[in-house]
Parts: C-alpha cells; sequence; structure tokens
C-alpha cells in the first residue's frame, strides 16, 4: 500500500509545473530569508535545526529499542513461568497415573535355575520329565472366561440370587465333590482389569503398568519373558481359539491351521466368539490330536459381553453361565489323565457389567483346576469346601504363571512375582511340606533374582528392616528350618515383596492426580485472564503514512519534554511477575518450604500448595491491572464462537467416540468457523474486500475438506474410514504415485504464497530470493529425498546402486535441507531487511518516494520464519503429509487474510482456529492419539543412528509439525498487513499466544480429567490415556515453540522493521 | 456478531449513507395466513414424525417420496402467506391492504414467482449438497442420501427467502451477512443451518442405533430448526437484527 502522497507530478501540464516551481522558489527564498534572520539573532538555522531534529530522533529510537527489548525479556519470563507451571501440573497428574516400569530382557532357561545347586543334584531334569522341578501333567488345556466372576461360581441362597447366581455349578460341585481332582479359589486380578492388561499379567507373572518402559512401543506383542514363550523355547506346541486379543500380543505363537481367533470388539455380539471355541475345541481333544498341541487355548468372551450389554443381572447372563456350566462340563469329560484343565476369568465385574478399574467386583475372578487324576490337596480341613466368598484365600492371578510352569515342566519366566498354588502341589494328603519349600524356593529364588536385576537396572537400594523382603529371604535361607517353616517364611517373602512391587508400579495415586488437576485448572485460570482483551484495548491498524509522519514531528517537537512518555505496557510483565514475589506469598512459601522439608513431607503436596500459591499471586497482579476474572467472558459472537469450539471440542475428550473421531470433527469445527466467517465477510462494506473476503474463505473450506483426505484410520474407526496415507493398510510406505504429491508442492506452493504477497505489493527485497528459489529449492531436495526413499524401499536401483549408498545420499540430503531451512533460515531470519522497496520518482519539486510493501512491512517479513519451518517439517513427513501441510500454509495465508478484512485481530478466534487447523493437520499427517501411529522411523530422515537429542528431536518435529506450524503461524495472524508503526504489536501477539495456548491448556485439564475420572473405563488404555499423553505433551510443546520460535521471531522482526523505519513506540 | 461491523469509523454512519436499507418480510396480516403458517409448522413435524420410522429405514426412498409433499406445503405457505419479490405488498409492507381488484393479480404472479423460486432452489441444491461435503459428508458414496438431504433443505431453507427477496442482491447479500432483518423466512434459513449443524453432533457416538444413520439426524435437525427458527424470528424476534443494531423501521 503505497502512500497516499506520492502521486508523482503530471510533467506534460506545464502551467502546473511553473506553478510549482514558483511555489518551490518562494518556500526557498522564504527560507534562506528565515535562516538570515536567525543568523542575525544568534538562532540555529533550519538546516541546523534539522541536524538537531535527527540527532533527537536518533536518541528517541535507541531509547524505545532499549524500552522494547526491556519488555521483551519480561514477555518472556512470563512466558518461562507458565511453561513451569504447565509442567509442575502435568508432572503431578502424570506422577499419579502414568506408572512406568522397566521391562527386563532377561529369559529364564531350562539350564539355569535360580537356586544354586538344583542343577548338579537335579541333573537328570530336562524338559521331558520337567526342567526344574518334576512335571505333573503333560498337556493343559486353559479355558478364560472372560470376566467370570468369582461370585458367578459359588452356590447362593435362592431366595437372594440374582440372575448370575446358580447358572454355573459345576465348578463348585467337582471341587467339593472331589476334592483332589478339583478345587476352586477366588482369583484376584491386579488393575487395570482390562482383558490386554490381564493377558500380559496371566502370561508374565507380572504387574502391567501402562507405560511398560522399554517395551516396543510401536507394537502390541509381549517381548518379555512369558509362560507361552517358554513354552516354545522348550519345543511344545500352542493352539489358539477365541478372542484374538492373544494374537496381537503373541504373534507367530500359534498352531495355524488348528488355531482361530475371533474379532474381540463387538460387545453386542454375545454368542460368535463362544460358538467359535465350542465349535473348534471338541475335535482337538480327540486322542487322534495328540501331539499337535501341548497347550490349548479357549478364550469365550459371551460373559464379557453380556455383562457389557446388560449388566449381570439379565437373563442373557443366566443363559450364557448355563451354557458356560454345559461347556465345561463337557470338557472335563473329555480330557485325558495327563492332560490339566484350568477354567478361569481375567477379571470380574462392576455392577454394570464393566471393568477396568480397580473395585472389588472388577479385580474378584475365579480359578479353577481340575484333573482327572487325583493330585490336588489341602494343608488344612476347612480349605476343603471353596471358599463362600472372594475375601477368603483369595489366590492372585499371577500366582497361576509359576504353578503352571512347575506344573508342566517348563522354567518359571523370569519376570514372575508370583507365588506357586498351594493345592497343586500340596500332596494328595495336604502335607508334602517338602514338596511345598521345593516349589516355593523356586519361585522366590527366582523372584530374588529378578529383584536384583530390577533393582540394578533401575538403581534402587534395597531396605533391609525387619518385616522387609530383605529381611524375610533371610530368615527364610537359614539352615536346619522344618520344610512347614521354610515354606512359611518363603510364603511371607514373595507377599511382601509383591507389595513392594505394587508401591511401585500398580496403583493410581489419586490424591496427585487431584493436585495435578487443580494446579493446571489454576494456571489455566491465570492463562485465560492473561489472555483476556481489556475493554477499553484497541488494536486498530491504520496503516497510514501520512499520519504516521504527522505523528512523528509531533513526538520529536515533543521531544524536549523529560517526564516524556513511558509505554503503556511498559511495566505490564514486570508487574505481573512481581506477584511472584508478594512478601506475603514469599513469606507463606518460605514457611511452607520449611516446613514441608523438616517434616520430610512429600514432595507433590508441597510443590502444589506452592506453584497454586504463586499463581493465586499472579492472578491477583492480573486483576489489579485490569484483567479481572470478569473479563475471560467473551463478548463478542467471535469471543463466543472460539468458547464454544473450544469446549464442545474438549467436552468431547470425555466421550471414546468423539474422541476417536477427533479428525471428523475438527473438520467440522474449521468448516464451521468457514461458514460464520463468509456470513461475517458479507457484511463487509467494500465491494472490493467483501469479494476478497469471499473468495478466501470459501478456498479455506474446500482446503480444508481436501486436505480431509489424507488420512491414517485408527483400529476403532473400522469399518467406516479409509486410509489414504501409506500405500495400503498394512504398510508403512508410501504408494509411488504419492511421490507427486512433494513435487506439485514444490512447483505450486511458493507461487501460491507469492500470489499472497502480492496485493500488498509484499513480494519484494528478499522475498524474491527467498521464497522464489531458497524456500522453492528446499521443497525440490525433499522431494528428491522422497523419490530416493521410495526408491530404496522399492529397490528400483538394485541392480545400479546399492542400498547404503542410496540410504547416505538420503540421510545427506536431509541433512543439507535441515540445514538450510533451520540454521540459515533463522539466521537469515534475524538479519534479512523487511520486504520492502523503495521507488523514487523525481520530479522538479524534489524526490517522492513510494514505499511498496509498506502496509504489510511487519506480516511479509515474518513470514518467512513460518515459511522455514515449513520446509523442515515438510521434509521429516511423508509425501502425503508434505501435501497436507502445504495445504496447511495456504490454510493458514487465508485465515491472514480473513481475520484481517473483517477486522478481528484482537479477537480470540485467529489463535483459535489456528490451534484446531495445528490439531487438525496433525491428523492429516499420518497421527493419531495412539502410541502406535507416531512414525518413529521419521528418526532415521537425517540419521543414520539413535542419536541423542536429535533423533527425539525430529520424531517431535514429525509428530507435531501441524502444531508446531500453527504455534509458529500465531504472530502472522497478528502482524498480517499491519504496517511499520503499528503499536501494541507486542501485547497484542502475546495476548493471542496466550489464547492459542489456552485451547492447548484446556484440552490438557480435560483430557486429564476425563483421564482420571474414567479410570475404570474399559477404553481407559486404548483412547482415554493416549490422548491425554498427546495433549500433555502438546502443552509443552507449544509453550516451547511459543516462547522460543513465536515471540523470539516477533522480536527479531519488529528489531528489524524498526530499524528502518523507526520505532513508532 | 457486532465486531464484524466494528469498523474504525464506527455505527453511525451507516444510517447517513444513501443505504438501502432491507426491510423483514412480515406475512399476509389475516387469520388465513397466520393459520397456515402456524399450520405449515405442524403439517412439517407431523411429517417427519409420522415418516420418522421410514426415514429410518429407507432414507432414500421416504426423502424422496416426501420431497413433492414438501414442495406443496412450502410453495401453498410462500404463496398464502408471504409476500412474493417484487410485489407491492413486498416493496411498501406498510401501505393499507391493497384492494380488492389486485388480488387476483397477485395471486398469478405470486405462483409464478413461487414456480421461479422453487427452479434456483432446485439450482441451489447441488451447492447445498457441496456445502455438506465440506462439512465432512461422504464424497462419493451416499451421494443420493446427501442430494435428497440438500434438496430438503434448499425447500425449507432457500425457498422462502428467495421467494421473498427475489434476485435483488442487495437483499440476498444482507441475508447471506445475517444483517438482514429477522423474519420467518431469514428466521427458517437460520434455523435450518442451525439444526442441521446440531443433527450432527449425534452421528459418532457408539451407540449403535439404527437413526444414527446418514442423513436421519441431520433431515431432523434441520427440519426442527427451521421451523423453530421460522416461529421465533417471525413471532418473537420479528424485525430484530443480528448483531447490536435494531432496526426501528418496523412495520406495525
Amino acid at each position: 500500500m503505497p502512500p497516499k502522497s506520492s502521486k508523482p507530478a503530471d510533467g506534460l501540464d506545464y502551467k502546473a509545473i511553473s506553478k510549482q516551481f514558483a511555489k518551490a522558489r518562494a518556500a526557498r527564498e522564504a527560507r534562506e530569508a528565515r535562516d538570515a534572520e536567525a543568523k542575525e539573532k544568534g538562532l540555529p538555522t533550519e538546516k541546523e535545526q534539522t541536524e538537531i531534529l535527527e540527532r533527537q530522533r536518533e536518541l528517541l529510537n535507541t531509547k524505545r529499542q532499549k524500552a522494547y527489548e526491556r519488555r521483551w525479556w519480561w514477555t518472556a519470563a512470563f512466558w518461562t513461568w507458565l511453561l513451569a507451571v504447565h509442567a509442575v501440573g502435568i508432572w503431578l497428574f502424570a506422577s499419579g497415573f502414568l506408572l512406568t516400569r522397566l521391562v527386563l530382557d532377561d529369559k529364564s532357561s531350562c539350564a539355569a535355575p535360580p537356586v544354586e545347586g538344583l542343577a548338579a543334584s537335579q541333573a537328570a531334569l530336562d524338559v521331558d520329565k520337567g526342567c526344574w522341578h518334576p512335571k505333573q501333567f503333560d498337556r493343559a488345556v486353559v479355558i478364560l472366561i472372560d470376566a467370570l466372576r468369582y461370585d458367578f461360581t459359588v452356590p447362593e441362597d435362592p431366595a437372594a440370587a440374582h440372575a448370575f447366581h446358580n447358572s454355573f455349578p459345576f465348578l463348585y460341585d467337582t471341587a467339593v465333590k472331589a476334592p483332589q481332582n478339583a478345587f476352586l479359589r477366588p482369583f484376584i486380578a491386579d488393575p487395570p482389569t482390562t482383558t490386554l492388561q490381564r493377558l500380559k499379567g496371566l502370561t508374565t507373572g507380572t504387574l502391567p503398568t501402562f507405560i511398560d518402559a522399554g517395551s516396543n512401543f510401536a507394537g502390541t506383542a509381549i517381548d518379555e519373558d512369558n509362560l507361552l514363550m517358554q513354552l516354545r523355547e522348550s519345543g511344545k506346541k500352542i493352539a489358539h481359539l477365541g478372542d484374538d486379543t492373544w494374537w496381537s500380543l503373541f504373534p507367530e505363537y500359534f498352531e495355524p491351521n488348528i488355531s482361530k481367533a475371533y474379532d474381540s470388539f463387538n460387545v453386542w455380539d454375545l454368542h460368535t466368539v463362544d460358538n467359535g471355541v465350542i465349535d473348534n475345541i471338541f475335535p482337538l481333544l480327540e486322542s487322534s490330536k495328540d501331539g499337535q498341541w501341548d497347550l490349548l487355548i479357549g478364550h469365550c468372551l459371551g460373559v464379557d459381553h453380556a455383562g457389557h450389554r446388560y449388566g449381570p443381572d439379565h437373563s442373557a447372563m443366566t443363559a450364557k453361565l448355563q451354557q458356560m456350566n454345559e461347556f465345561v462340563t463337557k470338557v472335563a469329560g473329555s480330557i485325558d489323565h495327563d492332560t490339566l484343565l484350568i477354567v478361569m476369568g481375567d477379571h470380574g465385574m462392576d455392577g454394570k457389567g464393566d471393568h477396568g478399574g480397580e473395585s472389588d467386583d472388577e479385580v474378584e475372578a475365579a480359578l479353577w483346576m481340575y484333573s482327572k487324576r487325583p493330585v490336588f490337596g489341602r494343608t488344612s480341613p476347612e480349605f476343603a469346601v471353596p471358599p463362600a466368598t472372594a475375601k477368603i484365600r483369595p489366590v492372585n492371578q499371577i500366582d497361576l504363571v509359576p504353578t503352571l510352569a512347575l506344573l508342566l515342566g517348563i522354567p518359571i519366566p523370569y519376570n514372575n512375582l508370583g507365588k506357586p498354588i498351594e493345592e497343586a502341589f500340596a500332596g494328595q494328603k495336604g502335607n508334602d511340606w517338602a514338596n511345598l519349600e521345593a516349589v516355593s524356593r523356586l519361585a522366590s529364588a527366582g523372584i530374588e533374582r529378578y529383584r536384583q536385576s530390577y533393582f540394578k537396572a533401575r538403581g534402587i537400594k534395597q531396605t533391609v528392616e525387619p518385616g522387609s523382603p530383605a529381611a524375610l529371604w533371610a530368615a527364610a535361607n537359614v539352615a536346619g528350618l522344618a520344610h512347614k517353616d521354610a515354606y512359611n517364611y518363603l510364603t511371607e517373602f514373595e507377599n511382601e515383596t509383591l507389595q513392594v512391587y505394587k508401591g511401585l508400579w500398580a496403583r493410581f495415586d489419586v490424591p496427585r492426580m487431584v493436585a495435578g488437576v487443580f494446579v493446571t485448572a489454576v494456571g489455566l485460570v491465570m492463562l485465560v485472564m492473561y489472555s483476556s482483551k481489556p475493554a477499553d484495548e484497541e488494536f486498530v491498524v491504520a496503516n497510514d503514512a501520512e499520519l504516521d509522519y504527522a505523528e512523528r514531528r509531533l513526538e520529536l517537537m515533543n521531544l524536549n519534554h523529560e517526564d516524556q512518555e513511558v509505554h503503556p505496557d511498559q511495566h505490564f510483565h514486570r508487574s505481573l511477575l512481581g506477584g511472584l514475589a508478594d512478601a506475603r506469598v514469599l513469606f507463606v512459601v518460605g514457611v511452607l518450604i520449611a516446613v514441608g522439608l523438616y517434616r520430610k513431607q512429600p514432595m507433590d503436596g508441597l510443590a502444589a500448595l506452592v506453584v497454586t500459591l504463586l499463581i493465586t499471586g499472579v492472578i491477583s497482579a492480573l486483576s489489579t491491572s485490569g484483567r479481572s476474572i470478569l473479563n475471560i467472558l467473551p463478548r463478542t459472537f467471535w469471543g463466543w464462537l472460539s468458547v464454544v469450539l473450544t469446549l464442545s471440542h474438549s467436552i468431547g475428550f470425555a466421550s471414546n467416540s468423539y474422541t476417536i473421531w477427533e479428525d471428523s470433527i475438527l473438520l467440522f469445527f474449521i468448516a464451521t468457523f468457514g461458514v460464520a466467517a463468509l456470513i461475517s465477510s458479507f457484511r463487509i462494506e467494500s465491494k472490493v474486500d467483501r469479494t476478497m473476503a469471499i473468495y478466501h474463505t470459501v478456498t479455506f473450506i474446500i482446503i480444508g475438506r481436501l486436505a480431509s483426505y489424507s488420512k491414517l484410520c485408527r483400529e476403532e474407526q473400522m469399518p467406516y474410514c479409509t486410509s489414504t496415507y501409506y500405500a495400503s493398510v498394512t504398510s508403512s510406505t508410501s504408494a509411488p504415485w504419492q511421490l507427486a504429491i512433494p513435487f506439485a508442492v514444490f512447483l505450486i506452493l511458493p507461487d501460491v504464497i507469492k500470489a499472497f504477497l502480492m496485493p500488498s505489493k509484499s513480494y519484494e527485497g528478499l522475498a524474491p530470493t527467498w521464497i522464489g528459489y531458497a524456500f522453492r529449492g528446499g521443497l525440490f531436495l525433499s522431494a528428491l529425498y522422497w523419490t530416493i526413499d521410495a526408491a530404496n524401499n522399492g529397490g528400483w536401483l538394485a541392480d545400479r546402486l546399492s542400498e547404503s549408498t542410496l540410504k547416505s545420499a538420503g540421510v545427506y540430503l536431509a541433512q543439507v535441507i535441515l540445514a538450510l531451512s533451520l540454521i540459515a533460515g533463522s539466521t537469515s531470519f534475524a538479519w534479512a531487511p523487511p520486504n520492502i522497496s523503495i521507488l523514487s520518482t523525481s520530479a522538479k519539486t524534489g524526490q517522492l518516494v513510494t514505499i511498496l510493501g509498506y502496509g504489510n512491512a511487519m506480516g511479509a517479513r515474518y513470514l518467512f520464519l513460518p515459511l522455514n519451518f515449513l520446509a523442515a517439517c515438510i521434509l521429516v513427513t511423508k509425501p502425503m503429509g508434505s501435501g497436507a501441510l502445504a495445504l496447511m500454509m495456504w490454510q493458514i495465508l487465508c485465515l491472514a487474510e480473513i481475520i484481517d478484512l473483517n477486522q478481528l485481530k484482537a479477537e480470540s478466534i485467529g489463535p483459535v482456529m489456528l490451534a484446531i487447523l495445528g490439531n487438525f493437520y496433525f491428523f492429516k499427517t499420518g497421527h493419531q492419539a495412539v502410541l502406535s501411529s507416531i512414525q518413529w522411523d521419521s528418526a532415521f530422515i537425517p540419521l543414520f543412528s539413535i542419536r541423542y537429542p536429535w533423533s527425539p528431536l525430529v520424531v517431535a518435529l514429525n509428530t507435531f509439525a501441524g502444531q508446531i506450524l500453527a504455534a509458529v503461524s500465531v504472530p502472522l495472524i497478528v502482524l498480517w498487513k499491519v504496517g511499520p508503526k503499528q503499536r501494541g504489536i507486542l501485547e497484542t501477539t502475546a495476548r493471542a499466544l496466550g489464547v492459542f495456548i489456552a485451547y492447548f491448556a484446556v484440552e490438557a485439564l480435560t483430557t486429564m480429567s476425563w483421564a482420571g475420572w474414567l479410570r475404570r473405563h474399559l477404553m481407559l488404555y486404548r483412547v482415554f490415556c493416549p490422548r491425554f499423553m498427546l495433549a500433555a505433551l502438546l502443552l509443552v510443546v507449544m509453550d516451547l515453540v511459543g516462547v522460543l520460535v513465536a515471540l523470539t521471531g516477533v522480536r527479531s522482526n519488529t528489531l528489524a522493521v524498526c530499524e528502518v523505519f523507526g520505532w513508532a513506540e | 456478531m457486532s465486531s464484524a461491523l466494528a469498523k474504525p469509523p464506527p455505527a453511525p454512519a451507516t444510517d447517513s449513507k444513501p443505504k438501502v436499507t432491507v426491510a423483514a418480510v412480515p406475512t399476509f396480516d389475516n387469520a388465513l395466513s397466520k393459520g397456515i403458517a402456524f399450520g405449515r409448522v405442524a403439517v412439517l413435524l407431523g411429517l417427519l414424525a409420522a415418516q420418522f420410522n421410514d426415514l429410518v429405514a429407507e432414507p432414500v426412498l421416504t426423502l424422496q417420496s416426501a420431497l413433492p409433499v414438501v414442495a406443496v406445503v412450502q410453495v401453498a405457505y410462500a404463496v398464502l402467506c408471504l409476500p412474493a419479490a417484487g410485489s407491492q405488498q413486498a416493496k411498501a409492507a406498510k401501505k393499507a391492504r391493497p384492494g380488492e381488484k389486485k388480488k387476483p393479480e397477485q395471486a398469478g404472479t405470486s405462483s409464478v414467482t413461487a414456480f421461479l423460486a422453487l427452479v434456483l432452489s432446485t439450482i441451489a441444491t447441488p451447492v447445498i449438497h457441496a456445502l455438506f461435503i465440506l462439512f465432512g459428508a461422504p464424497f462419493l458414496d451416499h451421494i443420493t442420501h446427501t442430494f435428497l438431504c440438500a434438496a430438503h433443505f434448499s425447500l425449507l431453507g432457500i425457498f422462502p427467502v428467495i421467494y421473498a427477496r427475489g434476485v435483488d442482491s442487495q437483499a440476498l447479500i444482507a441475508v447471506a451477512g445475517l444483517s438482514a432483518p429477522l423474519d420467518e423466512t431469514l428466521g427458517g434459513l437460520l434455523g435450518a443451518v442451525l439444526g442441521a449443524w446440531l443433527g450432527a453432533v449425534p452421528i459418532p457416538l457408539d451407540w449403535d442405533r439404527e437413526w444414527q444413520k446418514w442423513p436421519v439426524t441431520i433431515v431432523c435437525g434441520m427440519y426442527a430448526g427451521s421451523c423453530l427458527g421460522s416461529w421465533l424470528s417471525g413471532v418473537v424476534f420479528f424485525g430484530k437484527r443480528l448483531g447490536g443494531t435494531a432496526s426501528a423501521a418496523k412495520d406495525e
């Protein structure tokens, strides 16, 4: 937008020229006369005055620049404090919610039993007779009835019976009638009581946590030592029928011809899985099938599904249990004498039939073991009848692991924490204490061996006070103990050790979670207050060069007043942080810390209290500086729209469906904003502006829909979703045609960006080089990289170039692109002049100066920064995603235009839409809110091997490309079409960034709250927990990018522009 | 949406400019029209309620067979209740009711207008269809579902507006910008938009209900919203403007 004053003189009009000439001459004469007069009086001449003014201007500029830098540093300090608040809140919650366990890779082996001397004394033992202990059975049939609660299996007084009582009497009856052939005991699950986690526990003998650190994120397969692995190592065959969860945990374990998996997630279908198990199991039990399997697993889901669908107290449950009764009866009749039959539940169900949590009803399952040959015993006569309730004599589910291992004669898995079940080893008379001691010692020695490895790996010190596992272990190893006493000591040791690990791994720490939610919530209130716009504050973009000039003259005239203007917001951030240093707050904090340290209280409560107090200090500072708590209420339609979009997105996370379909919902929101903006655009009075606004809005909506075609579906979206991100559903490489996308981006995107800069005449200065050559070149190199990658994957040049040549070519190319875009790009960004060029037309009256690109001096230059990041992100994103990111940039520019044309720069909707776009493109670059969608292979784009900290940074850039690009573009929304003389840029940008971060903070807070609240939900570990982790991580990443890139970018942008144009404030 | 209008030279300028203010479209002020306007809502909602089960079972067939019925209802409503575009009443609604002589002539023009509006609404249907797709409706499958849904939307929301406003670009821009004062036609359109928007909310839920299928919830939301919207803006908020400055020029 050239200044209006600079119309070139009409040279053809002679009269006009002569007139001007006369005028100019008159002016000069007058000036000379004045000068002469001034000289006479000893006053400075006009020339000297100009010099003085020039010096004063210089002084003013330096002063203002200094003031700006101080202001900026305080702003950055405030944002760092904000980052700390977010980090503390997330840490508090996560440390109570995400308990981690280190997975050890050690495996047990037949040749190396944990008890020394065993190998020598019982050297004859091998797999055929039993590895560490003589085996009892050749084969085992395990019938897993999902959600078989203990009270389903014990008799109940018919008067008080519910639908789920007395329908499955076979287990109890056999245990009472033939105690040497069968026993029934409560079988306590360790939470989380979801099938996947339970299967891990039932096979590894350890307590599962959400993150088993060290295990492979990408796959769900169990890679730590487990029963099935030991069986396979021993050359035994495993067959499986039923729930397909087993197949993802144990891929390629099962005999292919006789095993059969069924889909486990159709909760409405009560019969398919069960009928599949029942129909297929009996043929396998025939004696002709001997040798085809050694362990046969049948996993029935009907009881579980009946619970989910109807709840336990329903006739469908009765029917289902009766069917199971009949089924088990028949199986018990079909097995031979050397086969062990186990029927068990993996967890129970609550009153509504759901499970996942840790309530009594959910953890109390049933375990029944049966053998045609009498082998089982009871150590006490009162144990003969199975317990009436699950509170009496329960066994832990992990106890199955050593029991089954020793009965079948295989080594106990290395990580096992369970102990052998008494009945199975007590002998028929129940007094074989020697045998009990032997098996218990084996299990205990294994546990002790595991403890040593784990404590060593984690650097934990063992305590030795009386009653601790160490003391009990010592007591059990005293020589000359009676078998029974030794057995009792060992059992106590096993129980105590388990308690230690439970403390380490498997409990939600609810107070910590509440503290985390609380701190995050208070922090959010602070952030929203900070981001709210005071009613009287305006951010009007004038961009009028004449006005600017006049203002400047005025300023210089007033310069001599020493009580000179201080920027209205000069001390804003400083006073906010001053809230931290409030004497009262500091005093209370000091006392708290002193007391906390003196009484050795846990850190978490103290941290929560201290941070809350500090936040309160800042909140009160905010209130006194005009941003009271009431100020956060929206006052305009756009404010309300921002609130509605933010809240509805966040509240949706309480529902697994809305979390699963988040990508479609974001598209819906984008279109919603588009339509609102379209309506608003129709209200613009200027026809040109209206047309442009409508054009950009329509483009904005269409691009969003276009981008939605790039998707990677999550499992739960099936079958209503088709993945397009990769070549096929089963691959993680791109299809050859997708290579056309980065090349199309290379050809088209720079021109699109140019088209956005042209109307404001900002395609000047460095812009043609930067965008037309450097940026375009980077895009071309990225496209080339992906071509090389595809050639490598597809073996296109296999006969000409070796794989390693291609790989290193790719890696070096990628390094060049990253260096170019991030290092060279950032450096040039700091030094680049504004995108302007100066046209001077000489007329006789003097020089007429036209500044091209004046009206967008701030925005056009800042655009370089998002472009740098875009180039880097496009490199680390697969071909399909590069198209999506290019569309994102286009959409961001449209958004900037829409916001500018509708004059919404000071509204919250701009940053909120950027946040939505960021999240939307997270999904469009091949991600989902599940751990398995992390593209770990992106770490190897610019590197040959994992190197810290670069590899995690590259994966982060790949994962959060959308959001990072959005965060970097927040200032763009404020700065677009803003001239160099604009005031309040830093404050408005910081506020916009505040709104942007607030969006992510709301998401973090809500996902945190829902994950905590729904910690018993069936879908916790599949849906809610990953979404919380995503939101929490995003909040921290966005904070970092906000301070390190966006705010820093605004600073260097302002410094560069104001160096040329002078400081407006 | 006040902020959209907040420009550096603020609002007072609007009155001084020679800007043509777009007036609200009143319904005919006689018992018959009032009755029909009310009856239309009852008929449409009744139709929806009666056909709901069929709609869930056979969306395409039901939407298709309902289309002519809805068209007849809407045309009757427009002709009998709304002043046609360009008619005397639309231009100077404030004036006293026209004489007996003019009536037959008007009936003729209004049916022509109704026909033209119907044609224009048909032309608008693909645009609505595109809008549905932009909001995330399937593009390549369920085309008939979406198209019929768009056709119903056209009839409910677009047709009355075009009937009353014609092709007066000033008025249509005002309608598109929601800067026209509220009346039954604009309210019906706005209600249909909001209703259809809200109708999308239950679709992703995993309740496994038949009625969650496309486009049942949209159609229901659209009908409910349109009926509610036209009633509210025709009766309660008539002549009010969205986003601040209510127009003083109301005809009573």
